[in-house]
């Protein structure tokens, strides 16, 4: 009996306790601090990619260090998802939920960001740049959510577009990623190649976790295509090119902005990469623009010991550039719908991407999320140096 | 032991009034846990309790299977995709309602555990666990085929509708989650107490002892992977609400092992194991990533990781521990945490004994 | 099918590791690949960061390896000789993660370039196909491994003693065989044949994640043959590297290892401890 009664002001107790529950002005900023917050794969398969959470990381400590924005600092919350959808959902509640996260930024993998998406979407909180060129992000359009990475489609179809009208080849093939963004660039492949009037000579399927590229290779030598466009994983294209060689097979190699980072590339592959054609959509981490610049020293300073300089890194800062030029845009009086409008208004910015507009939330608009739609295709030469071959191109 | 005279004595639900003592206080911490969560602690810490729930759903199945029944399985994964595909896809393409569309795909899920046991009616060990990871390869390969699944794309899981409730928040959610998890319990100890649970137990300690005594071994070892992916099935219908979104490469290999470890370390073949496996590996993979956190411990691994290792890859040391933790609880507990249970209780026993006695 | 039995060569090699642990001690190694893993990288920090000429670092590459797995055994495996198989299966998983971590906490996630003398990329033409010098390397090392051990087990005392253990430990014991130290150099042996595996791997991808395809498909190659026959790995290693090369390049390239796994589902079921073993009827 006693247990009961016991238990029965147990439940009492916590009943009052739920009521009365204090509401804030806006979450995530103070007078003097800014939360961002990003989650990214630290470790497991995905681990390489893990340099985009920490490229961001750095922008944000060279923006503090010249006094943050309109006297506010960023504080910058980042975690490990290991690229397991679960995990991710897990780390943006506990952040959100604990720490408060004014906004989200960018943010490794479809499958992740796809978990908490509806998440960040329900509470209204802004979330700028989702680090992969996925369609899911602006089909159909989400007044928070602000794309900018190019769909995978658009590079694919300005690599089609260019083999076919400026190299003059017909004969092309794709060994694309079974997933998302192979399923994407595939499609966008197939659909210029419509236009021209061509199919594709071969399609060649690669598990995300395949040790074995020699049947691809056997394959795609099998379909004698002159071209191959390769939508898949920076290790799997290596191997490829390796497989191919010793078939003594060589096409022209294509392939997306997730491999566009030459020196390294070059490196790994031991020197294979050399005349391979990619779509960049932001400038190389060793073009010489004045910002780019900027960053190499605020790498220089902040950057941990063993970091390497390269494109995914740079595009850590890329992805956080729309939102802190919407930041400054906003001033003091910061909360996010005002965001949300500097964000809307962004028109034609440039930073080391390419530009970005966004346009006021038309929810029967897909492309007023879509920021950025403009890719250049450039061509590995000796040493892992860059050759552009073309100018921004514009591709819907 | 007690003798027992009847066989409900066997199946009742309790057997002593501190048993019912606390079983209403664990009831009451359950009922309340989302109030205290969402007040005190954050929401947070309920959708961490759902994902325990759905584990502890999978857990038990792949316990009936390998605890009780002594048959693995490297591709629970597989069932644990179907379930969730086929109650996204019923509920949200088909506009089948809640409960009856989970029911159909923990069934299918049940249907293919049913194939899957007709070639382990002659594998065991090593040979069994390489065709049953076969098969977990080979269902999310099939399932990132069909474009009406949304193929590798991946697929929507649409609001969780039961009758005139919309379960949308995680509290929400928690209360039907926590529900189907303690009837999967009551389930699986029921089951094995019944005659099917007595074969079970036979067939895993000497399958041709158990043929001999006038088991079936055909009907119940396929019974057995039936019922378990029937389970697996159940948690992964679950599963595709807790993330509302669901795509093939999630039901890995990793996912697999990671059950097969939830019942290990838990302990094998014991109901109470499978669940506190599940809790604690499940909560270890959630949180681990906040390990650097830690007030001392943390700032010692960096330092270490800056002088020995590399920053840029501070965070595998979630694998290390999450590794540790479960080397030492095999090495110093051979029945794992349930095993740690039962010495607890005897020593408590004993000296509570030998207090009455002195 | 030349490309299927190249392939087939590196899963070979880690098929006979896992086979030389298990034939001895029933414990199924998911660790193996993690085992070579540090040997890989220990070879590269040697080579890299202390420039060791390559001659050196390959024995002492295999030292090492030799060193890791008798650590291994001697401070876990022995330690959980009370564990169920499904337990040891458990404990090695997280042996696994714990190698896995170390190494990436260590290197990183980027690839490495392995300074190694043989290039992958130049072949040979052999009836109708390449073969990557490489490749006909791995090949031939498949094949001196497969009659060192042999030859080993045969004719060395030691080896005598190895298999003197596999048939009955406590007989063997009686016999004053020290059997723990016996377990513990198995341990480092299969360890060794891993490194060497691993060291072939390496030229191709090098990563953290480099050794799980290839620890995959050698243990189904082992079960198929067997798993306590050592040219049994050999051959179910090929079976798996030829029926994927096929099935993916003249059928589905997306089916290539669910159907190799079909296939060993369906030879189990006809022989159900594998092709090369002869079946125990069990005793009650």
């Amino acid at each position: 009996m006693r247990t009961h009664i016991l238990l029965a002001s147990f439940a009492l107790f916590f009943l009052i306790a739920c009521m009365g529950f204090p509401a804030f002005a806006e979450e995530g900023v103070t007078d003097t601090e800014i939360h961002i917050g990003q989650w990214g794969p630290q470790t497991g398969p995905a681990a390489a990619w893990g340099s985009v959470a920490r490229g961001t990381g750095v922008l944000f400590e060279m923006i503090n260090e010249k006094g943050g924005i309109h006297g506010r600092k960023i504080i910058y919350h980042t975690f490990n998802d290991a690229y397991n959808p679960a995990q991710t959902l897990a780390g943006v509640k506990q952040l959100q939920e604990s720490v408060g996260i004014f906004a989200w930024v960018g943010g490794v993998g479809t499958a992740p960001g796809m978990a908490v998406k509806d998440y960040l979407m329900e509470r209204k909180v802004p979330w700028i740049s989702p680090a992969s060129g996925s369609m899911h992000w602006i089909d159909p359009p989400q007044k928070y959510l602000f794309a900018t990475y190019p769909l995978y489609k658009m590079e694919a179809k300005a690599l089609c577009r260019y083999s076919v009208e400026i190299l003059g080849k017909n004969r092309i093939a794709i060994a694309y990623q079974n997933d998302d963004y192979g399923a994407n660039g595939l499609k966008g492949a197939k659909e210029e190649l419509a236009k021209h009037g061509l199919t594709l000579v071969a399609q060649v399927p690669v598990d995300t976790g395949e040790g074995d590229l020699r049947p691809h290779a056997a394959k795609l030598k099998q379909s004698d295509a002159d071209t191959v466009l390769l939508w898949v994983a920076p290790k799997h294209a290596i191997a490829l090119l390796g497989a191919a060689k010793a078939m003594k097979y060589d096409p022209q190699w294509m392939s997306t902005s997730t491999c566009s980072d030459y020196p390294y590339l070059y490196d790994i592959s031991k020197g294979l990469w050399e005349g391979v054609i990619t779509t960049f959509f932001g400038d190389g981490p060793d073009s010489f623009g004045p910002l780019m610049r900027e960053y190499k020293a605020a790498y220089d300073k902040f950057a941990a010991p063993g970091e390497r300089w390269g494109t995914f890194f740079t595009a850590g800062f890329g992805f956080a550039e729309p939102l802190v030029e919407a930041l400054h845009r906003c001033g003091r009086d910061l909360s996010r719908e005002r965001l949300v409008e500097e964000l809307e208004k962004l028109q034609y910015f440039r930073g080391v991407m390419g530009r970005i507009s966004f346009a006021p939330f038309d929810p029967d608009d897909p492309m007023c999320r879509q920021g950025q739609t403009e890719v250049f295709i450039a061509k590995c030469v000796e040493d892992g140096d860059m050759v552009q071959l073309t100018d921004w191109l514009k591709i819907d | 032991m007690d003798m027992e005279r009847d066989h409900y004595e066997d199946v009742a639900f309790f057997t002593s009034r501190l048993g019912v003592f606390w079983f209403v206080i664990l009831a009451s911490g359950l009922l309340l846990f989302p109030f205290i969560a969402s007040n005190y602690l954050k929401t947070y810490y309920i959708y961490v309790a759902n994902c325990i729930a759905v584990n502890v759903i999978a857990a038990i199945g792949l316990n009936l299977l390998v605890g009780c029944t002594g048959q693995i399985s490297l591709g629970h994964a597989g069932f644990f995709a179907a379930g969730a595909y086929a109650t996204a896809a019923l509920t949200g393409k088909l506009g089948a309602p809640f409960l009856p569309a989970l029911l159909i795909a923990a069934s299918l899920s049940a249907l293919l555990g049913f194939l899957l046991g007709l070639p382990a009616l002659r594998l065991e060990g090593p040979y069994l666990s390489i065709a049953t990871l076969g098969f977990g390869l080979t269902i999310t390969q099939i399932i990132g085929k069909i474009q009406y699944l949304g193929a590798r794309q991946g697929l929507h899981a649409p609001d969780l509708v039961i009758g005139p409730f919309n379960l949308n928040s995680d509290a929400e959610k928690y209360y039907l989650f926590a529900a189907m998890a303690f009837a999967a319990c009551l389930f699986a100890r029921n089951l094995m107490k019944t005659r099917v649970g007595r074969a079970f137990i036979a067939i895993r300690d000497s399958d041709v002892a158990a043929s001999t005594m006038g088991v079936n071994l055909m009907i119940y070892k396929t019974l057995a992977f039936a019922v378990s992916a029937f389970f697996a099935g159940l948690a992964g219908g679950l599963y595709a609400f807790v993330l509302g979104y669901i795509q093939p490469d999630t039901f890995n290999l990793l996912m697999s092992i990671m059950f097969l470890a939830m019942i290990v370390v838990g302990g094998l073949g014991s109901i109470s194991g499978a669940v506190a496996g599940a809790v604690l590996l499940t909560w270890l993979d959630l949180t681990l990533r906040n390990v650097l956190d830690v007030p001392v411990l943390g700032d010692w691994l960096k330092s270490l990781s800056q002088s020995y290792f590399s920053i840029t890859g501070v965070s595998n040391i979630q694998y290390i521990v999450f590794g540790s933790i479960m080397v030492l609880i095999m090495l110093f507990e051979p029945l794992g945490l349930h095993g740690i249970w039962l010495r607890t209780r005897q020593y408590w026993k004993a000296r509570s004994d030998r207090g009455r006695r002195g | 099918m030349l490309n299927g039995v190249a392939a087939g060569s590196g899963y070979a090699l880690m098929g006979i590791a896992m086979v030389i642990i298990y034939k001895t001690s029933e414990v199924v190694n998911f660790a193996q690949g993690e085992m070579a893993l540090a040997s890989v990288f220990f070879t590269y920090l040697i080579l890299q960061n202390y420039g060791i000429p390559f001659v050196y670092a390959m024995p002492l590459a295999a030292l090492f390896a030799v060193f890791v797995g008798c650590v291994l055994e001697f401070a876990v495996l022995r330690r959980a000789r009370r564990q169920t198989t499904l337990g040891m299966i458990i404990v090695t998983i997280g042996l696994e993660m714990i190698l896995m971590g170390l190494v990436s906490w260590k290197f990183g996630a980027d690839h490495k370039v392995m300074p190694f003398p043989i290039t992958e990329f130049d072949s040979i033409w052999l009836g109708g196909f390449y073969v990557t010098t490489l490749e006909a390397v791995t090949f031939s090392v498949v094949w001196a491994v497969m009659l060192g051990l042999f030859v080993f087990y045969r004719y060395t005392r030691l080896g005598l003693i190895m298999k003197a253990t596999q048939q009955n430990r406590s007989a063997a014991k009686l016999m004053g065989v020290r059997t723990n130290r016996v377990l513990m150099f198995t341990w480092g042996l299969s360890s060794l044949v891993g490194c060497i595996a691993g060291l072939l791997l390496a030229p191709r991808s090098m990563e953290p994640f480099m050794m799980w395809d290839p620890m995959l498909k050698g243990f189904a190659g082992a079960v198929v043959g067997g798993m306590t026959s050592i040219p049994g790995a050999v051959f179910g290693a090929y079976f798996i590297g030829v029926v994927e090369n096929l099935f993916g390049r003249y059928a589905s390239m997306e089916f290539k290892s669910a159907v190799a796994f079909a296939l060993i589902v369906i030879v189990l079921c006809v022989k159900p401890s594998g092709i090369f073993s002869r079946h125990y009827v069990k005793k009650v």
